[in-house]
């Protein structure tokens, strides 16, 4: 055997190690990761002000500011 | 080579197990399950800032932790620290190399990154004794440009690299601890789960990958994106991603499902995506687009609700704050706009 063929072979042996690694672990049904994604998203999106807005202009930083001084 | 042919048979006996398995636990799809919850509406936000000052392209930006400030990176060869309250830039960075791809900011504030066509992540100190901006470390070693970089804290930054790997650095000593191997083609983008124990990275060879930051390992692999994937971002709770393709779709893939979930595209889309950023709740995602606009889609209901349009050129970048008030993008047309 060759340099370039060890190298090939020492290749493909990590390529198999790591889909050996990849095929055990464990899944979650999608049913289930789902939910979890639902429930975290209902448990915060109050907070979310790019989903719900501000309460009142006040409340955001960014509202525009006014022209106005107060002397 | 009898060991290498039976290498390659193994190889497939093993992505076929893993393609069953996926199957397996496929049991419903995200349209069913979100059936029931309430569609967001129209999302209509307003540019409320335009941040101007580059004098070319913006390739990439960063939100500070305070939500308040961030950095821009342009091919005009600078960085800019932004005040995105007053519009004030406080301060303008000079780069040693204009060809710049990607840009962080360290949560604490005293430290940016960037890097790009020079192979090199550059760390700056914003808080010097003597009051000036200085780089305070290089850090060579890639063999390819640097795409992305994002601080773990203020002596350790991840970055990815068009060399096909990602590195996690220890800045104080300039030495690499550990190299992530395994993409086959250029690593684009990359972004640290809340818990900071594990990254993704979307790379050319249009898959991701999830890696455990101590031991290097990869842990798993997700394919299906049909193109380069450019830009990766966390779902807030950490159990899930989305990505931003080439092929004109962001995708939704589920860590402990170890598969995709969902697929945001429309018939219309037909340019890639360049940025993805989740809204606080995770219920919004931004993505950036080749086409001049951001689209805003419905994570749970795979439509979209809303577009930011208001730029002239490609949006190049984009973030949502910390405490999730605001989103900035960025663009080829050198400006930056926030919105809400």
């Amino acid at each position: 055997m060759n340099n370039k063929q060890m190298s090939t072979l020492q290749q493909q042996r990590k390529v198999v190690e790591q889909l050996r690694r990849e095929a055990s672990i464990r899944r979650v049904n999608v049913s289930v990761a789902i939910e979890d994604l639902k429930k975290y998203i209902q448990e915060h999106e109050n907070d979310d002000y790019l989903l719900v807005g501000f309460h009142s202009q006040k409340a955001n930083p960014f509202r525009e500011k006014s022209s106005c001084t107060i002397l | 080579m009898n060991e290498l042919d039976n290498l390659r048979q193994e190889a497939e006996t093993l992505k076929s197990a893993i393609r069953d398995a996926r199957k397996a636990a496929c049991d419903t799809n995200l349209v069913q399950v979100t059936v029931n919850m309430e569609p967001v509406g129209r999302i209509q936000m307003r540019t409320r800032r335009t941040l101007r000052g580059h004098l070319a392209k913006i390739y990439a930006m960063h939100w500070g932790s305070e939500s308040r400030y961030l950095v821009s990176a342009s091919q005009d060869g600078k960085l800019i620290v932004w005040d995105a309250y007053t519009t004030n830039k406080v301060h303008a960075i000079p780069l040693r190399s204009s060809w710049v791809m990607t840009c962080a900011y360290a949560s604490s504030g005293s430290y940016v990154a960037c890097g790009g066509l020079d192979n090199i992540c550059s760390i700056y100190s914003l808080k010097t004794r003597e009051g000036n901006v200085r780089v305070s470390r290089e850090l060579p070693g890639h063999t390819g440009y640097l795409s992305c970089c994002r601080f773990l804290d203020d002596n350790q930054i991840v970055t990815s690299s068009g060399d096909m790997t990602c590195a996690l650095w220890d800045i104080e000593t300039g030495q690499q601890c550990t190299l992530f191997t395994g993409h086959t083609g250029d690593v684009m983008s990359l972004s640290l789960s809340p818990d900071v124990r594990t990254f993704v990275s979307g790379a050319c060879d249009a898959s991701s990958k999830l890696w455990d930051i101590r031991d290097g390992m990869c842990k798993q692999t997700f394919p299906g994106h049909e193109s380069d994937i450019n830009a990766v971002t966390f779902f807030p709770n950490g159990y899930a991603f989305a990505t931003g393709s080439d092929d004109a779709t962001c995708r939704l893939f589920d860590i402990r499902a170890d598969q995709e979930l969902a697929m945001y595209s429309h018939d219309n889309i037909i340019c890639g995506i360049t940025s993805v950023a989740f809204s606080k709740s995770g219920r919004l995602l931004m993505a950036g687009y080749d086409d001049f606009n951001c689209n805003v889609w419905d994570s749970m209901k795979a439509e979209r609700a809303g577009v930011l349009a208001g730029h002239d050129n490609r949006v190049s970048c984009l973030g949502v704050t910390e405490d999730g008030m605001a989103i900035a993008t960025g663009s080829w047309d050198s400006f930056l706009k926030i919105w809400n």
